[in-house]
């Protein structure tokens, strides 16, 4: 990344080299679309571990080739972009390949200066929402799943569509694109889909007396299993997330929720309208009442769950004191990566652990299995509300190559899946499915995928109000019934304009 | 001069000749208002517009799919949805209950370290710095570092607890309605306590020491030494610091929003927590403008008092 503050452009350079960038990025694209190098890559409907392992591999891509199609490879413009990149808690292959990625984009496009900013997951909404106020946001932004569609309401985003970087819709997941649709219009391209998988810790179950090899088959065994491990073993059985305003609590409960047949609103439905609430009925309270059955009732779940993201989680499970929970497929690696530091004792311990790690798929319920269809999208923001010029071009060139198949799927490694379906066609989904362990498990619940609601007060309800559910009754500030009832007050009054 | 000293002649004229008009007397001190006007405008700028920007803000609904410049007029809508909401009546509580209980635990402990290292002993110097450390050390950092203290899981405290045979199973501090607000506390006080020790230490020196020996021959217990001699002259000083720590408590996010973001269940949620999360967890700006403007209204009530303790001594002087 170069020093932003290094060049001046001329007066009237910027006008005259944007309008000429602008003429060629639609010659470019029209050209690209016409051609059938990028036309739909992979046949959704018949999704399954095999046909993905029989696709991985069997085509190349040239992301620089591509990318000189949308914007001239010598284009010199700047670039301001916020993502949530890798943390203290990602294995370490995630921080390699970051580093690999900017280095190829500075040799790809080395005359745009780039401004990246790795934000906290849980502080990266909030910090666009204040920054969007003082017109000082980053030019491009990739936020989670559930974020953008709030700013897209709002106006905040431009349109911006897989077309306009040189790839087509169909390349992506319906589902992906309902998330960055807002009002008919597409705001942004997904930036990799990931489904979470469920782990557990085989030696554990079986000196708690159950089948080390078979995980909970329903959200009810789940209750069963987790209240036999502690009470047989007096460890924790299952990893429960609750913690308010933090994204691992939606991500952990709604399958749950889902499973048992309900939901905030009905968009685990087929054709959800989001306008009838779900959060009361009798699927959504059977789900809390497996929640409050595990932290109030066996006391099988760690009593810190309500302060707990699920970083808190992965010491216990490393440490052989949590027995199982709902998993990126990025844990396994990073469960290598902390036995790989543990010394004495303690590496023989998480040694052990990682030996007895298994991935499976995620419990049903009564209704359906279920998963949160996440991920994250990439929007460019409009240039008002940018802190200096939005650079079209710069912004082009960078969304091309992120989203290319190349680093769709480099980037999504150890944690998710590739945005751009195309990416699992590639020599390094090949490689991902042979080095990493479990992601077959993992790719495998996209279909249960469930995307949260996609309306603007999706992350209100997510954050805040789905949290405040669980706390109320797992701490018996209300009964299951209360706690139900209060959520569906709320949900209808915001979503019907109320406080 | 003729008229001139007519009017001196006339107790009319000689008492608006003492006090002349504010106008006139902004004109007698033109240049120094011109010396501050810099300080004036950027006051201005970064606390005028801000405070006129929120009340302004108050009195509108920010709906989650509305920029702020598309703001809808709600008149005292929020208002009365702050004030008549039962989670706001919770959170008054909790407030009140954290700054009371934190200012007088912090003051009293403050003044008992002061009295303690005010005497000459051996180390005296290394005990003033080791009392020093929490008020020193970042909030953000001892909050992290207390939040693992009190782990309801794996946390030392709870671990060190079953060790000694109090309890059979590791206290649960944070994740529980009952203990969580009171956990808090503890933790503000021990940050807090070494600043109230600071300025009673600063407050001891002007404590006449020949009055001490005076009441020492006369007889007086230590007691009375303390609360005849010494607490007289340490009143300024307690008014003026049991007013910032109130302030500074009223105000204060670092601790509970770290260690439990308001949790569980609203029960660690004080006003500042509360704005904070209605603004920016929920967007309802408007309703978090009203909000901080109830909460604008008690801080300024308290700084008053905070002047008038600080001039008590000058108007007294001048009468």
């Amino acid at each position: 990344m170069k020093d932003m503050q290094v060049r001046m452009p001329r007066p009237g350079a910027r006008t005259r080299r944007r309008l000429m960038a602008k003429t060629l990025a639609v010659a470019s694209v029209a050209s690209l679309l016409s051609s059938t190098a990028y036309a739909q890559s992979v046949d959704v409907s018949q999704w399954s571990p095999e046909y993905i392992r029989s696709i991985a591999g069997t085509e190349e891509f040239d992301t620089a080739g591509h990318c000189a199609d949308v914007v001239p490879l010598d284009y010199e413009g700047n670039l301001t972009y916020w993502w949530t990149g890798p943390t203290e808690a990602s294995p370490q292959i995630e921080h390699e390949i970051n580093d690999e990625f900017w280095a190829a984009w500075e040799e790809t496009y080395p005359n745009i200066e780039t401004d990246a900013q790795n934000v906290d997951y849980n502080q990266l909404l909030d910090r666009l929402r204040t920054t969007l106020l003082g017109n000082a946001a980053p030019m491009v932004v990739r936020l989670q799943i559930l974020g953008g569609v709030e700013f897209a309401s709002k106006g905040y985003f431009q349109p911006l569509a897989p077309e306009d970087i040189g790839y087509p819709t169909e390349d992506f997941w319906p589902g992906a694109m309902k998330s960055v649709t807002w009002d008919g219009e597409t705001y942004g391209i997904p930036t990799n889909n990931e489904t979470m998988a469920f782990i557990w810790n085989a030696d554990i179950f079986e000196r708690a007396g159950l089948d080390p090899e078979e995980p909970p088959a329903t959200w009810d065994e789940v209750v069963e299993y987790s209240k036999q491990i502690h009470d047989e073993l007096g460890i924790s059985g299952y990893g429960l997330v609750a913690r308010q305003n933090a994204g691992n609590t939606p991500f952990r409960f709604m399958p749950t929720l889902w499973a048992y047949g309900g939901g905030a609103l009905d968009e685990a439905e087929d054709s959800p309208s989001y306008s009838d609430v779900y959060i009361n009925n009798e699927g959504s309270k059977a789900a809390l009442q497996a929640a409050y059955d595990m932290y109030v009732r066996d006391r099988s779940v760690p009593t810190s769950a309500l302060t707990n993201t699920q970083n808190e989680n992965q010491a216990p499970f490393i440490a052989g004191q949590l027995a199982m929970m709902i998993a990126h497929p990025s844990e396994y690696a990073k469960m290598v990566d902390l036995a790989g530091q543990a010394t004495g004792a303690d590496k023989e311990v998480a040694d052990s652990v990682v030996e007895n790690m298994r991935y499976g798929l995620i419990p049903e319920g009564p209704e359906r299995r279920a998963v949160v269809f996440g991920g994250s999208n990439m929007h460019f923001i409009e240039e008002e509300y940018v802190d200096g010029e939005f650079d079209e071009m710069a912004a082009k060139a960078f969304a091309c190559f992120w989203n290319s198949p190349e680093w769709s799927t480099k980037l999504a490694w150890t944690g998710s899946n590739p945005g751009n379906l195309a990416g699992f066609k590639t020599e390094w989904m090949k490689e991902r499915l042979d080095t990493i362990k479990f992601l077959d498990v993992t790719t495998s619940m996209l279909p249960s995928g469930v995307p949260f609601p996609v309306i603007p007060e999706a992350t209100e309800i997510m954050n805040i109000i789905v949290p405040d559910m669980l706390q109320n009754a797992l701490t018996e500030r209300m009964t299951v019934d209360e706690a139900a009832e209060d959520a569906a007050a709320k949900v209808d009054s915001l979503v019907g304009g109320g406080l | 001069m003729s008229i001139a000293t007519g009017r001196a002649a006339s107790p009319l004229s000689a008492r608006s000749a003492k006090k002349p008009n504010v106008f006139s007397r902004m004109a007698a001190h033109r240049t120094d208002y011109l010396y501050v006007l810099p300080a004036l405008i950027v006051m201005m700028v970064v606390i005028a517009y801000p405070i006129y920007y929120t009340i302004e803000l108050s009195f509108y609904r920010t709906p989650p799919n509305l920029q702020l410049r598309d703001k809808v007029w709600a008149g005292f809508d929020n208002y009365t949805a702050v004030l008549s909401s039962s989670v706001f009546h919770e959170v008054t509580l909790n407030t009140v209950i954290w700054t009371v209980a934190s200012t007088f635990f912090s003051f009293v402990l403050g003044l008992g370290a002061a009295l303690s290292l005010h005497r000459e002993f051996i180390g005296r110097g290394l005990f003033r710095a080791l009392l020093m450390i929490p008020y020193v050390v970042s909030a953000v950092a001892a909050s992290y570092v207390w939040k693992w203290l009190y782990h309801s899981d794996f946390g030392v405290i709870g671990a060190l607890a079953v060790q000694l045979g109090f309890t059979s199973e590791p206290i649960n501090f944070l994740d529980n309605r009952q203990t969580v607000l009171s956990s808090l506390i503890v933790v503000n006080i021990w940050r807090e306590f070494s600043f109230a020790m600071v300025m009673m230490m600063a407050g001891l020196q002007t404590v006449p020491e020949q009055l001490l020996r005076a009441a020492q021959v006369d007889g007086a217990t230590p007691w009375n030494r303390f609360w005849h001699v010494t607490f007289p002259h340490l009143k300024g000083v307690s008014m003026v610091t049991v007013l910032l720590l109130m302030v500074a408590n009223f105000n204060s996010i670092i601790i509970p929003f770290i260690m439990t973001g308001g949790g569980p269940a609203d029960a660690s949620h004080i006003w500042i927590t509360h704005i904070y999360q209605l603004a920016f967890g929920r967007q309802q700006w408007g309703a978090a403008a009203a909000y901080a403007v109830i909460l604008f209204i008690v801080m300024m009530a308290l700084g008053y008092f905070y002047v008038k303790a600080l001039t008590r001594g000058d108007e007294a002087r001048q009468e």
